[in-house]
């Protein structure tokens, strides 16, 4: 019955310990754990590294070519960050806009839809015939997988503030303006917040896809290269990194939404 | 829904009077009507690559949302395991899917497995973290109320979790649609021995926009009927959401 209990409190016990030392602290065992499991896993059972090769020996492969995998983490956490924050940005305040435009909103909001289930990384061929490869054809893919996401959740939020709230400022003679960065951009920051999570994960995989259309520096490139010369120690590094990528750039943004919406942290 | 028409059909429209009235080059844009024309010409193969990649999206989101699902039940049927497993399939998860692309080529090979397997992959972590965060949305006085009138785990499991998780369970589905018609492109652009992200790949290596563009099209027109579907599906049968 004890353990029944427990069902319902997992999901809170993530969040339970605020502080932001726990928080690090836990990472780093949960990390320290999984890397201990891998290595063990692999050498006690003898998994062959064709399946999974041991993690001392692809760390090592990164520590012997350190300049190769730093460019390409650098390059790739150029590309993906240039084009969230773009994303991030517009995608604010399209949400304002088509909340302030019911015409708008009517009209355009339908095609954004649309384009969002256009497979991105097929247009992304075109992105890169039209710019070229530079890193600006990477950052317009990440941006199109940002915005979106952005857009939907700014207006979701901005729909759910409390009218009455919104009446009661009125009543004592705010603007707009000061409607907007007052009280309801704040009120649909949770929302905000989970469309920026989800964010990481697209713009980084768009940045990683659009490398493939024949890039020299990069994760995806490492990816791409490492696959044809089937070195599997290679692939896994690759991986490794994009994971570290992935996983760091999550944690930031998650500890910021963590920071500036303090009051509610569910989801 | 009509003006979503009204809207696409404007942009197809100012489309092609910017690809005509200014004359654009192919590369930079070719006009609609070319686009339709190329299609019209080439449907035999573009319908084959596009049977390949609805075949691959379309196995691979269904393996995929039922191990999701599954899982989910079983780890909140099993607290203890579920501490262990839940920190490994959020790292694995921010592991960015298409980086294992080229694991799961050299895994599988360039056939359609490899493409079934990606689709389920990315579907199945979707899937899978929504139903769980579904499972745990339920009220715990309700879990009270029928542990005191002597349910046990599997009932409430059966009569209280799963119907409160079926909500987000096919918001996470819906998403997951586009989803796995992009993935399954991107791994057929990897290596594949045909489908539309084979197609289009071919066609950039050749410098043929026309071809590219109507790949697009054709992968567009599918991903949106497969949202449209399973959308239709949603609304129809969790209606008390």
């Amino acid at each position: 019955m004890s353990e029944t209990a427990h069902t319902g409190a997992t999901g809170a016990t993530g969040r339970a310990g605020t502080g932001a030392g726990a928080v690090v602290l836990r990472g780093v065992a949960t990390v320290a754990v999984i890397a201990l499991v891998w290595e063990g896993v692999v050498v006690a059972a003898g998994i062959k590294p064709y399946y999974l090769p041991r993690l001392s020996v692809i760390l090592s492969a990164i520590a012997a070519l350190p300049q190769a995998y730093l460019a390409g983490f650098v390059r790739t956490l150029s590309e993906t960050l240039l084009g969230y924050a773009a994303g991030a940005l517009v995608g604010v305040m399209n949400g304002v806009l088509f909340y302030r435009s019911r015409w708008l909103r009517e009209t355009v909001f339908p095609l954004f839809v649309i384009s969002q289930t256009i497979p991105v990384i097929a247009f992304g061929a075109v992105v890169v015939l039209w710019f070229g490869n530079t890193i600006l054809a990477k950052a317009l893919i990440a941006f199109y997988l940002t915005f979106f996401p952005v857009t939907v959740n700014t207006l979701t939020g901005l729909e759910a503030v409390d009218k009455r709230q919104v009446d009661l400022l009125r009543s004592f003679g705010a603007t707009r303006k000061q409607l907007l960065f007052q009280l309801q951009l704040p009120s649909a920051l949770p929302q905000i917040f989970v469309a920026l999570r989800l964010a990481c994960t697209l713009s980084l995989l768009g940045a990683i896809a659009g490398e493939w259309f024949g890039d020299t520096t990069g994760l995806g490139v490492l990816l791409l290269q490492a696959m044809y010369n089937e070195q599997f120690v290679a692939l896994w590094a690759a991986i490794l990194m994009a994971g570290l990528l992935g996983t760091s750039f999550y944690g930031v943004v998650a500890w910021a939404e963590h920071k500036t919406v303090f009051w509610r942290s569910e989801l | 829904m009509r003006r979503a028409l009204a809207g696409l059909l404007s942009v197809f429209v100012l489309w092609e009077a910017a690809a005509r009235g200014l004359d654009l080059p192919t590369y930079v844009l070719p006009s609609v009507t070319r686009i339709v024309q190329a299609i019209v010409d080439q449907r035999a193969l573009l319908l084959k690559a596009a049977g390949m990649t609805v075949m691959e999206a379309v196995v691979g989101f269904g393996i995929g949302s039922l191990a999701g699902l599954l899982l989910a039940i079983v780890l909140t049927m099993l607290p203890a395991v579920r501490r262990s497993v839940l920190p490994v399939a959020t790292a694995l998860n921010s592991v960015p899917v298409v980086a294992y692309a080229p694991l799961i080529l050299l895994w599988f090979g360039m056939g359609p497995e490899s493409k079934i397997v990606m689709v389920a992959l990315a579907v199945g972590f979707t899937v899978f973290l929504h139903a769980l965060s579904g499972l745990d949305r339920v009220d715990p006085r309700a879990v009270d109320l029928m542990r005191s009138f002597g349910a046990d785990r599997a009932a409430i499991l059966w009569r209280l979790r799963l119907p409160a998780a079926i909500p987000l369970t096919a918001a996470g589905m819906r998403v997951s649609t586009v989803r796995a018609m992009i993935v399954a492109i991107v791994t057929e652009m990897l290596g594949a021995t045909g489908g539309l992200g084979w197609t289009i790949f071919q066609a950039v290596l050749q410098i043929d926009f026309v071809q590219v563009w109507a790949a697009i099209f054709v992968a567009s027109a599918i991903s949106l009927l497969f949202f449209g579907t399973v959308n239709l599906l949603e609304k129809r049968y969790v209606f008390w959401r």
